[in-house]
């Protein structure tokens, strides 16, 4: 038998037959299986869904809502890239749509329709978790400063931090960080665009015109006293500003139970 | 960014590497030499291919990516087995079975099995890779991590050592 010959007969031999491999892949599976379990990431479903803003990617895990991204400004591939560090996606387009659906009736004044629980387990770090978890205090219809939130957070100077935590938001719309607003009244910058922010804001009952300030009646209320002043009202200066709310107006302070100061009188 | 973006999912894990299984399995008993050492390495090399999946940025590059993971995991073996002998206590027991089905090799099968395992240990790497599971050289390379020339160096300087060694038979 020449060289090439049996050299060649060798490599081209399957010395395993393919039967064999398959019953050794087949044990080797079975004892993987108890080791996987340990290890397996759970499922999100996945999927795009339309909204006035754009498409939208949407993730939903088992414990809640992962991801809501703005698809006209960031990446499809860089959210999923996102989500895979921490669980498997499925693409489902029907929980996609219930999400969609929700925003939607949502932005149509409709202040209950975002009926999924958030999920923060794609939030990086414990500050940006806090700063998040803090924030879904704020009720619909009342607004903080960065400052706030992050007096708030037991950091009285993180303000910028805190601004780099809500760009970090993963669920926009649910953690409402467009619910944070610069300390000079300015509505400042949002993740999908400042035309977003004042839609949103709009939708909440905040008349934002074009110079991009909350409404000039706004009122701020203390979350524990229940009384809210007009911004330029000395009680409310020298209250905690972590315990400070904004409102868009009397009226809506006043459906959200608080009683007006009898100092400034904003009613 | 765009009009329409589309959902484009990387495959699940059992899907990506499920047409590479067979491959894996074969170039493991190869450079294990056995049969349970190569499906322990197999189960590690499941392991530890899930849980980097996601850090695996195109998924179109995958057999490559397993390969280098079962290459290092192989080279670990070889390197522990070589600092501590095994002690075997009851010879029954410890019987390993070879990786290949020798009912069916002939004596020469045998003696070229005896030459490919006395090459260089790298160069042993990159002919199982061609020769086996037919993996090209930019391939070989990534899971080696060498540059494309290197690979087909090795590749030839095994293939030229076995020769004249065989011929010298």
């Amino acid at each position: 038998m020449s060289s090439r010959h049996s050299l060649e007969q060798y490599f081209s031999d399957a010395d395993v037959s393919d039967e064999t491999l398959d019953q050794l892949l087949r044990q080797a599976r079975q004892k993987l299986e108890p080791n996987m379990r340990f290890i397996r990431r759970r499922e999100a479903a996945v999927g795009i869904t339309h909204s006035p803003f754009g498409p939208l990617l949407v993730a939903v895990g088992p414990n809640g809502l992962l991801m809501v991204r703005y698809l006209h400004v960031q990446s499809t591939s860089g959210g999923i890239a996102i989500l895979r560090l921490k669980f498997d996606p499925v693409e489902d387009e029907r929980v996609a749509e219930q999400v969609g659906d929700q925003i939607r009736r949502f932005l149509a004044g409709q202040h209950d329709a975002l009926g999924y629980r958030a999920d923060l387990s794609l939030v990086a770090g414990e500050f940006q978790r806090r700063a998040l978890e803090q924030l879904a205090e704020v009720p619909c219809g009342a607004i903080v400063t960065y400052h706030a939130l992050a007096a708030t957070i037991g950091a009285p100077n993180a303000q910028r931090a805190v601004g780099s935590a809500m760009a970090a938001n993963p669920i926009p719309i649910y953690v409402p960080c467009h619910r944070v607003v610069r300390s000079d009244g300015v509505i400042g910058h949002y993740g999908g665009g400042t035309r977003c922010k004042v839609e949103l804001l709009r939708a909440e009952g905040f008349a934002i015109d074009k110079s991009l300030k909350i409404p000039a009646d706004a009122v701020c209320g203390h979350r524990q006293t229940r009384i809210f002043c007009r911004t330029d009202c000395a009680a409310a200066r020298r209250a905690d500003p972590a315990r400070m709310l904004i409102f868009a107006s009397p009226r809506s302070a006043l459906e959200a139970g608080m009683r007006a100061c009898k100092l400034c009188h904003p009613t | 960014m765009m009009a329409n973006p589309s959902l484009i999912l990387p495959p699940p894990f059992e899907q990506a590497i499920g047409p590479y299984e067979r491959d894996l399995m074969r170039f493991m008993l190869r450079m294990t030499g056995n049969r349970d050492d190569a499906m322990e390495l197999f189960q590690e090399m499941c392991l530890r291919a899930y849980r980097a999946y996601p850090r695996l940025a195109d998924v179109g590059e995958i057999r490559p990516w397993l390969y280098r993971i079962a290459v290092n995991l192989c080279r670990n073996r070889a390197r522990d087995n070589a600092r501590r002998a095994r002690v075997i206590v009851d010879s029954s027991a410890n019987h390993r079975e070879p990786a290949v089905d020798d009912s069916s090799g002939s004596q020469d099968l045998g003696a070229i099995r005896a030459l490919i395992a006395a090459l260089p240990y790298k160069q042993r790497e990159a002919l199982t890779m061609r020769k086996i599971s037919g993996l090209g050289y930019e391939q070989i390379a990534q899971a080696l991590g060498c540059s494309v020339e290197g690979a087909r160096a090795n590749v030839s300087q095994a293939l030229k050592k076995l020769k004249a060694e065989w011929n010298q038979l």
